[in-house]
């Protein structure tokens, strides 16, 4: 209080929550508990820290972001003070500039001063501070540094440079913290203490590609990313990790029309910043050459390529004769997983809409009763449940992220995390969770029968949530908009059901269906190779999109070149309903059209009206205006269906 | 595994006293060293089992406290404080003394793998009968030359022939657990304390544990002339 | 005023080092008395009016710390902070030694002031023999029924865990005596939360020195206000001061507080050896900065020694005579401090280092005047900016050092060889 009367500061405050913090006499009122970092942060006004990590509990010992505090006796660190009501802060003092050079000059003295050949250039932290709050000369006049190992493997991944570590303990932290897995520990003490893995083993966990971008400096780094680039050379997009259907926020920096890394882009929301190394490194698979470039049209005895008009126009001629002939239920139509939203939806208005073929799928085989109550609990919520039953292993397996949210919930939160067989008894799933009133119940969907009773065992408990892991990075908005033979979209009952996938591949082989529209690329299809290409060659008229060339570009009739899920815009949808944005990162591989317009242009000329121009916003727009939980989701929000919704 | 039974059971008696296993780190590997005269990996694979850690922790902890060494050392540990007290009576001398008499440098083994001696900085409390050494955990005071040779000869002569596999002090040291002081053998003469006498250098008997500090610096202490 | 025996009046004694030995001298009467007399609440505040401050180095109020305990939270531990490694100190070493029952009824009342059941007593591992010692001495304690359940009749329980150390400095420091412990490396803790709210194992926790705790028995036995007119006002009681260096009888002295420096000098340790005369003195241990000759009539006194700009520590006193030269003894507390420093945190890990290369550079003759001003300015870099004292002190004595004796460190600079021991070996030859 006395602090307030002398800065000048209304003495009465409404107790709102909130404290009254002065920092280099900008004034704010920050929530309690805040740190004193964090509130200068929301002023403006930048502290230098390493040690400092926004997912991990302070430990001050970097000794960077030490503050003069009015009362203190010493400078504080800010990383590690809480504001409180009345603090006067100073990061402007000529005491605090000195310090930070005295600090940086400590960090220096046993680096190696190796920039020029560390792949961490550019965007080193230890750079960036010496160049910004720097001594500026170095004055230790003892040739000897401390020296230790450098460019030691840890594993096909990571590199560690014991020389150039700072000693900030992130990846320590992160082991203990975030994973749990303790891999990375501090060994010896004072000058020499050091990094190092246990009798210097090689890595394990599945989550090691965070360890570089933890490191504030060039100690751990990328293999793959080894000497490949400077990050000033690199194009930088922001999308989605297409590797699951988590939904991991990524950075894909490109460079020369292919991608060098996935980097994290932290969403708390879903991936809390983080990435598995299954979904990290899978960037390399985005450079393959080989891909489907030009439209092409077959008929019985030649195959040639053509203006992607022409192939527009063909494509809606061929249905349409079909259509008119055996009659649109000899049409199947597949979406994919793989597809954006927009895409997806475009595709089942066709279908349902245009075309008026009842047999829609995007997977081979469909779910009965699939309910809005599988997909109650999100991702964040996980950390609100006090006991959590995962069963079996394919939730963690599918989407390997969800592990450091379980261990976030048991490590920061107390909750009860019970990993049980796919297909345990009630019984178990009961003792697992006994006196707790928040219940989460997580399952893979091919497993969501065996999960739907459990649940209703749980119930007896407490409320129980539960979380479906989706399969294909947009399986949830494939069943969301209707690519379903058994509901339409937001799971809209239909009177009439349609063949599922592998149906609409049978019946294309036995010469019971005649026709296929496709969006490729499909991994649920490719999976059944054999059928999907007996299918394709028996099919009188198959109009394809794909990426590469495979089964489907080798019989397609009416053949589009797909685009790569960097090469487009839209949105996709993650396990919990999130819908998040995708753009365009690469330029693309072909000349074509996105997939979005050549859909809008075939339902264009097979005589549908008010389509619009096609372009993925718009496309966009419209699928928000007639899917309302899309609407409400908006950019970033979750698409809920309500129970009412569902049939 | 790669303790004896009796080690591991020692660990176990020593995890059920703490509140919590992990606070038995620093006794279990107590128990290895004396056993096996320094910490392998095996061994801290093996203390991780007994107290559900994992075997990095047991690393990062040994690692960190200077008295568990990583390195076979001689039969006898001897540790020289070099620090203000002993250095302003005459440490230096000493140290001098031990180079030469062992033939080898500080932090080394002697050829025939007798003695592992070092000098620390790290004040052994000893002040009072400065200069000071520990050998084998025993204080030894108000050192002279002289004295040194005597402790050290009396040493060698009590120590078996041929020694043991491995060189580790601990080895056989870790048989024989040591004396405390019972009402036969108490010291009580307070007075010697601070008088000149060689008065604290603990009881009679078989040496006991080995100690040294790991060789952890990297560079040579002195700066370069 | 000579020596003032209290903790150590009956060191001596026939075999007072076993429990009947103990007994045969009133051991123990201390605790019966506590259970007779006092209730837990009582007892901190009989402690709080004796005004006993820490023997531990920090002097914090021992009463106060023990009331910072958050009512009603249990488990509670209590940790006797056995880690002595201060250079220059061995007197726990010394009261463990003799009289290790002393200490273990200290505890014992301490746990009953405070409520706990579990307490440790960490010692460092270089006191190896003092550890087995007070191993068997617990044995002897338990079978007598002073440790264990339902402890002489009162109801309360108490068991006594001897904790060895393995070569850390650092684990002196409280947070990093309970982190040790705990099975950690031994860095000290982020505080806030401090360990009375948050410590071992998560729980309130006090962390007393050795010489702290072996105050209880006769606090307890002769009345807090007979303690607190003891010594002075502000430094109630005596200290064992541990007197080393260039003097004729080093060793351990009790001393009533108060008392000038120069008598526990001149008197008990029998003046500065050899003829030689005193050039300057230590008083607190490793970690605190230089006295002159004319500090010597300071009274051992907390607040008067600290006022004079340094500190009596943990009660270590070296004193240092003409031919030593104070780069030399800079140097290898410097030494000291980056052997212990743990590394945690940035000035001290790689401050020690820095200023331990210039001290070598220094020492030998070797380091150039900027050279020598840098020194200062990192030691301004380090001062208060560390994570915990260890750093802070780091460059508390060199300071000091450099402050009094600026003439011989800017001798040094240059030379090719310590020119104070060239001159003594001159006097000598
Ligand atoms: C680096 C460092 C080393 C310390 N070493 C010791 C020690 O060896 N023994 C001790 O009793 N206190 C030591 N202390 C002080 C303890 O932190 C703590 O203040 C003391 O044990 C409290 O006991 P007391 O209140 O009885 O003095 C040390 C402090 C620091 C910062
Ligand atoms: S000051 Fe820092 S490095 Fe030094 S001992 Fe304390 S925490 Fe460790
Ligand atoms: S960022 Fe605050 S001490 Fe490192």
């Amino acid at each position: 209080m006395t602090a307030v009367a002398e800065t000048g500061t209304p003495p009465e405050q409404p107790d709102d929550g909130r404290v009254g913090i002065s920092i280099d006499g900008r004034e704010l009122r920050v929530p309690k508990g805040t740190l004193v970092l964090d509130a200068a942060t929301e002023a403006g006004i930048h502290i230098p820290i390493y040690c400092a990590h926004p997912k991990m509990d302070p430990v001050a010992v970097c000794r960077m972001c030490l503050v003069n505090i009015e009362k203190f006796p010493k400078p504080q660190p800010a990383c590690a003070t809480v504001a409180g009501d009345g603090m006067v802060v100073r990061t402007d003092l000529p005491e605090v500039t000195k310090l930070r050079e005295g600090m940086l000059e400590f960090l220096l003295l046993n680096h190696p001063l190796d920039c020029p050949v560390c792949d961490r250039g550019g965007e080193c932290d230890l750079q960036d501070f010496t160049f910004r709050y720097g001594p500026g000369i170095s004055r230790f006049p003892i040739t000897e540094k401390v020296h230790f190992k450098k460019a030691i493997p840890l594993s096909e991944n990571i590199e560690l440079d014991q020389e150039r570590c700072i000693l900030c303990w992130r990846c320590v932290r992160y082991y203990e913290e975030i994973t749990g897995e303790r891999e990375i520990v501090l060994q010896q003490r004072g000058v020499d203490t050091l990094v190092a893995t246990f009798d210097d083993r090689q890595l394990e966990s599945k989550f090691q590609g965070n360890l570089p971008e933890v490191c504030p400096v060039g100690a751990l780094t990328h293999r793959k990313y080894r000497f490949v680039s400077r990050p000033w050379d690199l194009q930088r997009t922001a999308s989605i990790c297409p590797e699951c259907s988590y939904g991991c926020n990524i950075n894909v920096d490109s460079r020369d029309f292919e991608v060098r890394r996935f980097a994290s882009r932290d969403n708390p929301l879903v991936d809390d910043m983080w990435l598995c190394d299954r979904g990290r490194y899978s960037f390399d698979r985005w450079n393959s050459a080989e891909r489907v470039r030009r439209p092409v049209v077959r008929s019985d005895d030649e195959s040639r390529d053509v203006s992607v008009p022409e192939a527009i126009t063909q494509a809606a001629r061929r249905l349409r004769e079909i259509a008119d002939e055996y009659g649109a239920a000899s049409i199947g139509v597949l979406g994919s997983s793989a597809s954006t939203n927009e895409e997806l939806f475009l595709l089942e208005r066709i279908a349902r809409q245009v075309i008026g073929t009842p047999h829609v799928d995007h997977q081979l085989d469909a779910f009965d009763d699939l309910s809005a109550a599988e997909h109650e609990l999100g991702i964040v919520e996980i950390e609100d449940c006090d006991a959590l039953v995962v069963l079996g292993a394919d939730p963690e397996e599918q989407a390997p992220v969800l592990t450091l949210r379980l261990y976030k919930a048991e490590h920061k939160k107390g909750a009860r995390v019970t990993r049980l067989a796919k297909d345990a008894a009630a019984a178990d799933a009961v003792a697992a969770v006994t006196g707790a009133s928040r219940i989460g119940l997580i399952a893979d969907e091919t497993n969501r029968a065996h999960a739907t009773e459990l649940a209703a065992a749980l119930a007896a408990i407490g409320s129980v949530r539960r979380l479906t892991i989706t399969r294909g990075t947009n399986g949830r908005g494939a069943k969301d908009l209707g690519m379903l033979p058994n509901f339409g979209p937001a799971y809209a009952a239909l009177t009439e059901r349609g063949k599922n996938g592998r149906q609409i591949l049978e019946g294309l082989a036995a010469g019971e269906l005649r026709a296929l529209l496709m969006l490729g690329p499909n991994p649920a299809l490719e999976a059944e190779a054999d059928l999907l290409e007996r299918a394709v060659r028996k099919a009188a008229c198959v109009v394809a999109f794909d990426t590469r060339p495979g089964i489907v570009s080798r019989y397609a009739t009416v053949l589009f070149p797909g685009h790569a899920i960097f090469e487009k815009a839209g949105s996709i949808t993650n396990v919990e309903g999130r819908v998040q944005r995708i753009r365009a990162g690469l330029p693309p591989a072909s000349s074509t059209p996105v997939e979005t317009r050549v859909l809008t242009s075939i339902a264009g000329e097979m005589g549908a009206v008010g389509w619009g121009s096609g372009d993925p916003l718009a496309v966009n727009r419209l699928l928000r205006d007639e899917v309302p939980a899309y609407g409400r989701a908006g950019n970033g929000g979750r698409a809920l269906f309500t129970a009412e919704a569902v049939a | 595994m790669t303790l004896q039974a009796e080690t591991r059971s020692a660990i176990e008696r020593a995890r059920d006293r703490y509140p919590r296993a992990r606070s038995a780190i620093l006794p279990a590997l107590w128990a290895v060293q004396h056993e096996q005269g320094l910490i392998t990996p095996d061994a801290m694979t093996e203390i991780a089992g007994i107290l559900q850690v994992t075997p990095s922790d047991v690393e990062a902890v040994s690692t960190f406290y200077s008295m568990y060494f990583q390195r076979p050392h001689g039969r006898h540990e001897v540790i020289v404080c070099i620090n203000v007290s002993c250095a302003l009576r005459g440490a230096e001398d000493i140290v001098d003394h031990l180079e030469r008499s062992l033939a080898c440098k500080s932090g080394e083994t002697t050829a025939d793998g007798e003695f592992t001696w070092s000098s620390t900085v790290e004040c052994l409390g000893g002040c009072g009968g400065a200069p000071t050494m520990q050998v084998d955990h025993h204080f030894q005071e108000n050192l002279t030359p002289e004295r040194v040779d005597a402790v050290l000869g009396a040493l060698r002569q009590s120590a078996p022939a041929g020694g043991v596999a491995g060189g580790s002090a601990g080895r056989r040291l870790g048989a024989e657990m040591p004396v405390p002081r019972t009402d036969d053998n108490v010291r009580s003469d307070p007075a010697a304390e601070r008088g000149g006498g060689p008065a604290t250098t603990g009881p009679a008997g078989p040496p006991t544990t080995p100690q040294a500090p790991k060789p952890r610096t990297r560079r040579p202490r002195k700066a370069p002339q | 005023m000579p020596e003032y025996k209290l903790l150590t009046k009956d060191f001596g004694a026939d075999a007072l080092q076993t429990l009947k030995g103990y007994e045969k001298v009133g051991g123990y009467q201390g605790l019966r008395e506590a259970f007779k007399k006092f209730t837990p609440e009582t007892l901190v505040a009989e402690v709080k009016t004796s005004n006993i401050r820490g023997r531990g180095g920090a002097g914090f109020p021992t009463g106060m710390k023990w009331s910072f305990l958050p009512k009603d939270v249990f488990p509670r531990y209590l940790c006797c902070n056995a880690d002595e490694s201060e250079p220059g100190c061995f007197k726990d070493r010394y009261l463990i030694d003799e009289s290790p029952h002393q200490l273990i009824e200290g505890l014992l009342i301490a746990s009953y002031a405070l409520q706990v059941n579990t307490s440790f007593i960490y010692i460092r591992g270089e006191y190896h023999d003092q550890r087995l010692l007070l191993e068997r001495a617990v044995e002897e304690a338990r079978a007598g029924g002073y440790i264990g359940r339902n402890i002489l009749g009162s109801g309360f329980d108490c068991d006594v865990i001897v904790h060895g150390g393995a070569g850390a400095y650092i684990c002196g420091e409280e947070t990093a005596l309970i982190e040790s412990l705990e099975g950690l490396r031994g860095q000290p803790r982020l505080k806030p939360p401090f360990p009375a709210i948050k410590g071992l194992y998560g729980q309130p926790t006090v962390v007393n020195n050795v010489e702290t705790l072996c105050n209880l028995p006769h606090i307890v036995l002769r009345g807090g206000e007979w303690f607190k007119a003891l010594g002075t006002e502000k430094s109630a009681g005596t200290r064992v001061f541990c007197c080393s260096g260039h003097i004729n009888r080093p060793g351990n002295y009790e001393m009533q507080l108060g008392t000038p420096i120069r008598e526990l000098l001149d008197v008990e340790c029998g003046g500065i050896w050899q003829g030689h005369t005193l050039k300057a003195f230590q008083p607190g241990g490793g970690s605190m900065q230089v006295l002159l000759p004319q500090h010597l009539d300071l009274p051992l006194d907390m607040n008067a020694v600290q006022e004079a700009g340094s500190s009596l520590g943990a009660g270590a006193m070296i004193f240092m005579d003409e031919t030593t030269c104070l780069v030399d003894v800079s140097m290898r507390l410097v030494d000291f401090y980056r052997h212990e420093s743990c590394g945690k945190c940035v000035p001290c890990r790689e401050g020690t280092y820095f200023e331990s290369e210039l001290m070598h550079r220094l020492e030998s003759g070797h380091a150039t005047r900027a050279e020598l001003a840098s020194l200062t300015d990192i030691c301004s870099n380090m001062d208060g900016r560390c994570f915990c004292p260890l750093g802070d002190t780091a460059t508390w004595f060199v300071m000091s050092a450099y402050k009094y004796f600026r003439d011989e460190f800017e001798a040094h600079c240059g030379a090719g060889r310590c020119p104070v021991r060239a001159q003594a070996t001159a006097l000598v030859a």
